[in-house]
This record gives C-alpha cells, structure tokens and sequence, in this order.
C-alpha cells in the first residue's frame, strides 16, 4: 500500500481490486462479493442471500458417477 | 475542472415551479427562510450526482435510494420532474428526470459525462448542517464515524461495518446450528446400524461388506453406487410397510437426539437470558431510564432528521438551540450508556436462545406433518411428540417478553434431559425391534441395517459440509475485515497526515489571535483495532484532549468545516464546486464573518454555492462575497409554486406583460396582484401613509387592501385632488383584491378580457403616483413647500398636499 491520498472511494475500489490477494480466504465467497459490489448490491440482505445461495449450491447432493465414485 | 452555468430544477422536493439559478461559474450566497425549500436545491444536487439522497434513504420514507420523496407531490402525473444542470465544458451538460413510476433519465449518455458523474463519488461536493451537528455532538467513537461523512468515507465505514457484521453473524449461525451435535445423531444411527462409525467412504463400505457377508452375494461394495446395487438386490416389496414404519421410527429418534444433544445448551441460553433479564429488572429505576433513553433516542433522532427545523423544544415548545437541545439529549444518552449496553445484552441473549431452539422447533413441526401420526396406533408418540415442541416454543415466548413482564422460573421451565434421553431409548429399542421382528429373514434385516447406515452417513457429510462452508464463509469475513481496517486507518491517517497544514491553516483562519493550534486527530484503539478518535490540539503551548473541555460549540463547528474543506482540496479532482448548506447554524457573528472570509479567500478558485437560512449572516458577508463577484439570491415559498426565488418588481412587471401576450391567464391574477401589492407598499412609504405595526418579518407582508386602505384614508386628509383621479375603491374592489396572500380561497374565474381591463387600470392607477421621466415615485421628501404640494424627482408629477 502506498503513501498516496485516497478518498473512501478509491480504498473500497482498491479493496475490492486486491480482495482476491487475500491469503486464507474463501474463492467463492469472494467472487460473490466482488460481484455484488460491481453491482452496486453490496447489503446485508444481499450478502445474506448470496452466502445461503453458495451454501445450498455446496450442499447440493452431486449426481453418483457412472463408476460409482462421487 | 468543471464549474456550473446553470441550474435549472423542476418538480423535485419542494420546487414545484421552474427554478433557474444562473450561475455563469460564479459563488453564490442564496437566504431562504426555513421552509423556503434551500435544502430542496441540496437534495436534487445530491440525487444528479450520487442517484441517492441519503437523508431520505431510510425505511419510514421509503428504500428506494429517497427516490420514493423526490417528486414534488403537486406535480401532475403526466410531467416529468428534473435537474438540469449545465457546465462551463459543455458536453457535461445533463437533464436528469424521474417520472411518474419513479424511472429516471439521464439526457447526458456519453463516456464523458460518466466518468464525469463516476468521479464524483470521491469527490466531496455537499456539507448539511446535520454533518456537522452530528460531528459536533459525538461522543469519541462515533466522532470516527461522523468525521469520515464529512470527509466522504462513510462508505468506508459501511463496508467495514457490512464486513464485521456478516463475520459475527455466520459465527453466532454455526454456534446456534450446533453441528457437532447434528453429526453425532447421524453417527449413532451409523453406529447401531453398521456396529461401526463410519466418517469416510472407506469406513462405510468397510462396515456394508461386513453387514451383507452372511448374505454371500459375491459382490465386494467399492463405492456407494454399490451399496444401491445391493439394496436393490435384497430388496422386497412384501416388507414395504414394516420399512416405512422403521423408517419413521427412525427420523423420530433423530430428531429427538438432535434435540437431547441440545437440551443443555438450551437450557444454559436460557439460564443466561434469565440471569441477565432478571439482573435488568432487578432495578426498577433501570427499567424506567430505559423508557427514559428510549425517549430520548427518538427525540434526537427527531432533531438529527430535521423534522423540528427551527430552534425549540418539541416537547415542551420552549425556545431552545438546536444544538444546545441536541447536546443535552447526547449527555444524558451518554449516561443512560451502560444501561443501554446492559438492555443490548439481554437482547443479545434473547436471539442466541431463539438461534438455539429454533432449529429444533422446524424438525420438530417436519415431523409432525409424518402420514403415520394421523393414524390412531401412533396418537400416544405423536402427543410425546407436541409437547416437547410446546416445550420448546414456551422457551421461544420467554425469550420474546419485553422487561415490564414477569419470565418463568428456570427451573419450572428447564428442559428435562432425562425423559428426552429416555424416550431416545425408547425409540432406538422399538427401532431394533421392528428391524429383528423378522429376524429370521436375513435379507430384511441387513436391507434395513445397510439403507439406514447409508442414509445417516449422506446426511452426516451434508452436515460436515455445511458446516466446512460456513466455518469457510466465517474465516473469509475476519480476513477481509482484518485486511480492510488496515486500508481504513491507513488511508485516514495518510489524509491527517497530508492535509493536516490545510486543516490548521482553515481552522486558524476562522480563529486567529487564539491560541489553539497544531490539531490532529489521535486515533483510539482497542485490542489493536482503530475504534474512534479523539482531536489533539495545543492550547497556549501545551497539548490538550479531548476538545470539548476548551473548545466551544462554534470551535468545534469550525474543525468539522475544516476537514470538509480539507477533503475538498484533497479529492475534486473533476469538479470545481461545492455546495454549503446551513452549516454555520452553531457559529457566533466573529466566527461567520471569518467564515465568509475563509471562502472568498482561500477558495476564490472553487464555485461555492452557499445556502444559509440565517437573515444575519446573509446581511453580514452579503458585502464581503458581493466584492469578491458572489451572485446573492433570495428563496421564497409559496402555495402556488414551491420553493422559487424573490423577483424583483421589474421581474414581475415583465412576466404579467407576457402572459397578456399570451393570452396566459394561468396565475396571471395572482401576478397582478403581487405587483400592485408592491407598487403600494413603496407608494404608502413615500406619503407615509400609516399602516398597523407588525412584529419582524411580518411586517414585510402587507396585503393590497390593507395598504389601499391606508393609501385612501391618507389622500382624504392630504390630498383631494389626488384621491379622486386615483380613485383607489374602483381597484379595492377589483376580485383579486378581495381575497388574501394568495388569492387560492378567490372563486373568481379571470377571462384573459377580465385580466387586461384590471391590469390597465392597476397601470393607471400607478400612473398616478409614479413619474416614468424621473423613475420616482410622489413622494414627501420632494415637497414642494411654497406650492405645497407633493412631487416626484422632476417635478413633471405633483399634486395638492396637506401637510
């Protein structure tokens, strides 16, 4: 980070530029959120939905293979 | 950079008329009363840039961005209400509309007006009074907050807020989910099903190749699309009905175990809520000051939205400041603090107890719906079944009583482990002994073994998985909030450290010859994480904090316009202009002239549009900004046109001759009747024609009959020649004359005929009383002594006049 001035706009722009960097850190829920702060959706209610969304996807039962491996 | 030429508003907020500011790039200072619609201009400059008006964005008026209070609610359906603002760099220039069903338009599509509109997002182009009051009466941690709206990182602290939040949330699900106790009952059911646990695929096909031997079915099961192989070839539909009951039985004790796994947390949340509910209301004065805060955390969220705009107590009607009253609320909120955090507390604990028995509650109604507990044979297990989810549900209402109610005794309601862990065993033995009733069909019971075991371990990895995603979920929101507050702090404390001059340099412009200088911020941390801060000052050479022991409400004011004017510097980097509206509310009369001076000066470069309702502050540097090449406007309210601005007699003059041109009657009587309205103000004042004393302002508004009146009664005393050829009753009784201000209670309809007849003999009646040769008025500082007589500027005018 450098010693440039920022607004509150260009640190959450940055943030959301370099979110993915962060070590530790869930791909898809970052994905998630970057693409609701894209789209100007970034809210409790939205995050809520999206985070149970990826939930239910994860949980999802997947279909056994033809070689009955999962 | 870009400076505004024009401003032109319609049908937005209180504007219901056209409102055309001409700006041509220069500062303007506009007055308006409270009501006059100044912050209307603020809210549609608001929603043209940033497409919200925040104060208007929450649930009472309406989510839609404020979108839903925007329109003007006189305008008609059919019209479009709209914002158009042009630009010194022309292909800026944008008509931003709403219609009826609150879609909006912009006429401006280009990249360049775009990036244009993207740009001020970081841009700090409006300070409100309610900013800085916010910032001046914040304790220190909120003082964080209300420091970064002022400087434009609000959003900053939303996202950081968004970021914390959403972590805790996820935490307090998992706890509440208690999922280790979820996989545990699906384990036991593997357990007595497969005389094993089985926690991976290997551990289960272990166990089946175990279970079918006997059987010598010649296949070894490798994955799980082998054990539906076996299942389907053991499988017999003579049993259908004894699987069905098994299988009933066996979602039955699941959910029971599910809840036996739980009891003691249940009753430690509720041991928990109890003790902190009770420790509450132990005090009955802490239950009233909790009224009490509840009052007063309304009435300043009152205050803070503007809706009392003036400065009194809405309560009592007491004359008040605004911020005095604010500050006091503050105080004693600050006080009735800890009780609050107690009362948050109890709440808090109140929705970990529901988070805990509401997942029970679900599986207990799931199971309710079961076919098999509509028949008589299972009546006895299904009302088992309806009072443990009364049970469970007595827990949910106590969790819902309000402090003024009486809780049930922990004890009496305290959920008894040992009959659940007993009807658990009961269950689990009926289970076994319907699974053994055809012990002698080996088939059947390794089919029932192998389907349950199967069953029980895809559940327990959809619980594993779960529980493996929200514990994901959890760590990815406590990394990104831990990376973000860093980004936070740094980019507050590279703008403190950078603008610190210019903070000064402002501050001290407003205050020279006193003694506080070198201010900076001191952030506040706790456990390492920046919670607030506090403004570090020096003070004849020694270093004070916080400021409210030394600095006045105004001082404060002054470090709060400071910072903006700071942030303004720092970030317009594309717009050259800001607008100021009502922000030196808490300033005395030193501090307002500096103020003025601060802008014209070290701000001559920027456009400034300064809203003020304070009549003295626009009288004060009305001069100061007039040099410096201000614009200076006055806004009125009326019925008829919402906010608009005051128009000079020439302005009123032209209008009504158009609308005769046009044949427009539309408010064309209302026009005659302002004019002459005006025109007989400055003719009673010339004669001294006596009129009633009025307090202030009211004294302004005279209405035409009462000023007819005393015109009339001081010709007959001075002036007989002049009464009669001005012959004032023929005007008095004119239909637009008889009503009052506004002529809306007026039934009279005007033919455009009607309107010309009384529009000329308005003009004739003028005629008499103003020289059009000299531009004057007949008035008594041009007496004619020795014909006594009473004159106008030239002499071309005069008349017989008793003194």
């Amino acid at each position: 980070m450098d010693n440039q001035i920022k607004s509150g706009k260009d640190v959450i722009d940055e943030f959301f530029a370099e979110i993915l960097n962060v070590e530790g850190t869930d791909e898809s829920t970052v994905n998630k959120l970057i693409e609701l702060y894209g789209d100007n959706k970034f809210t409790d209610s939205n995050i809520q939905n999206a985070l149970e969304e990826l939930k239910q996807e994860a949980i999802k039962p997947k279909k056994i293979k033809e070689d009955g491996k999962n | 950079m870009a400076k505004i030429k024009t401003i032109k508003i319609n049908g937005l907020r209180g504007v219901r008329e056209p409102l055309t500011l001409d700006l041509n790039k220069k500062s303007i200072l506009v007055y308006g009363d409270n009501g006059t619609g100044k912050s209307s201009v603020t809210d549609s400059f608001e929603w043209f840039f940033y497409d919200k008006i925040e104060h208007l964005s929450n649930e009472e008026i309406g989510r839609r961005k404020g979108r839903d209070a925007l329109r003007n609610i006189f305008i008609p359906e059919t019209e479009d209400s709209f914002i158009e603002l042009t630009f010194d760099e022309n292909k800026l220039d944008s008509k931003k509309s709403i219609d009826n069903s609150l879609k909006t338009f912009n006429s401006n599509e280009t990249d360049d007006f775009k990036k244009f509109i993207a740009s001020s997002f970081s841009e700090r182009l409006i300070l409100r009074y309610r900013d800085l009051v916010q910032f001046i009466i914040a304790g220190k941690t909120d003082k964080l907050k209300e420091l970064q709206n002022i400087i434009g990182f609000s959003e900053v602290q939303n996202i950081r807020d968004l970021l914390k939040r959403n972590g805790a949330r996820i935490a307090r699900n998992i706890k509440s989910a208690n999922y280790d106790n979820l996989k545990n009952v699906q384990q036991c059911t593997i357990l007595e099903n497969l005389g094993q646990n089985a926690y991976t695929d290997e551990q289960l096909f272990d166990g089946a190749n175990k279970l079918i031997k006997p059987l010598k079915l010649e296949i070894e099961i490798k994955s799980r699309q082998d054990i539906n192989t076996v299942l389907k070839k053991i499988e017999s539909k003579e049993d259908s009905e004894l699987l069905n009951q098994i299988n009933f039985y066996t979602k039955i004790k699941e959910s029971v175990a599910q809840i036996e796994g739980n009891v003691d947390n249940i009753n430690n949340s509720y041991s928990t809520f109890y003790d902190s509910f009770n420790a509450l209301k132990k005090d009955p004065e802490k239950v009233k000051n909790l009224q009490l805060l509840s009052l007063l955390q309304e009435g300043k969220s009152v205050l803070t939205k503007d809706v009392v705009e003036d400065d009194y107590c809405p309560l009592c009607q007491q004359e008040k400041s605004k911020i005095d009253l604010l500050q006091d609320l503050n105080l004693r909120i600050e006080e009735l603090e800890l009780l609050e955090k107690e009362k948050e507390k109890v709440v808090s604990n109140s929705k970990d107890l529901q988070n805990t028995i509401k997942p029970n509650i679900s599986a207990i109604e799931g199971l309710l719906t079961e076919k098999l507990f509509g028949k008589e044979d299972y009546k006895e297990l299904k009302e088992t079944v309806e009072e443990i989810k009364n049970s469970l549900n007595n827990h949910l209402d106590e969790s819902k009583k309000e402090l003024t109610e009486k809780l049930s005794d922990k004890e009496k309601i305290k959920f008894a482990k040992k009959e659940i862990e007993e009807l658990t065993s009961e269950l689990v033995k009926t289970i076994k002994k319907l699974t053994e009733s055809k012990e002698a069909n080996l088939k059947f019971k390794t089919y029932t073994k192998l389907f349950q075991s199967a069953k029980a371990y895809v559940e327990y990895l959809k619980i594993e998985k779960e529980q493996n995603v929200l514990a994901n979920q959890q760590a990815t929101f406590e990394l990104l909030y831990e990376d973000f507050i860093k980004r936070q702090e740094e980019a507050l404390n590279v703008f403190l450290e950078m603008f610190s001059n210019d903070i000064n340099d402002f501050y001290t412009t407003m205050n020279p010859n006193e003694k506080v200088e070198d201010i900076k911020l001191v952030p506040l941390k706790k456990n390492n994480e920046l919670v607030g801060i506090t403004i570090e000052y020096s003070f004849f050479n020694e270093t004070h904090t916080p400021p409210i022991a030394y600095l006045s409400e105004s001082h404060i004011n002054c470090l709060g316009l400071s910072f903006f004017l700071a942030s303004v510097r720092a970030f317009n980097k594309e717009s050259k202009f800001f607008v100021l509206d009502d922000v030196i509310s808490s300033f005395d009369r030193s501090h307002r002239y500096r103020f003025a001076q601060l802008l014209t000066t070290k701000f001559s470069d920027f456009q400034v549009i300064l809203l003020t309702h304070e009549k003295e502050f626009f009288e004060l540097v009305s001069s100061e900004v007039k040099s410096k090449g201000w614009i200076l406007n006055n806004f009125k309210w009326t019925k008829d046109n919402g906010t608009g601005i005051e128009r000079g007699i020439a302005d009123i003059k032209d209008r009504i001759k158009k609308k005769i041109e046009d044949k427009n009657t539309d408010g064309l009587g209302n026009d005659i009747r302002v004019y002459a309205e005006r025109v007989m103000k400055r003719v009673a004042l010339e004669m001294e024609a006596k009129v009633a004393y009025r307090n202030n302002d009211i004294n302004e508004k005279r209405m035409a009959p009462e000023l007819l009146d005393a015109v009339q009664s001081k010709l007959t005393k001075a002036s007989k020649e002049l009464k009669e050829k001005a012959n004032i009753p023929k005007i008095k009784g004119m239909p637009m004359f008889i009503g009052n201000t506004t002529s809306h209670d007026n039934s009279f309809q005007e033919s455009i005929e009607d309107l010309e007849a009384i529009w000329e003999d308005v003009k004739g009646l003028i005629h008499n009383f103003y020289c059009s040769d000299c531009d004057k008025f007949l008035s008594l500082k041009f007496y004619d002594n020795v014909e006594n007589k009473i004159r106008c500027g030239c002499g071309n005018l005069k008349f017989d006049w008793k003194k």
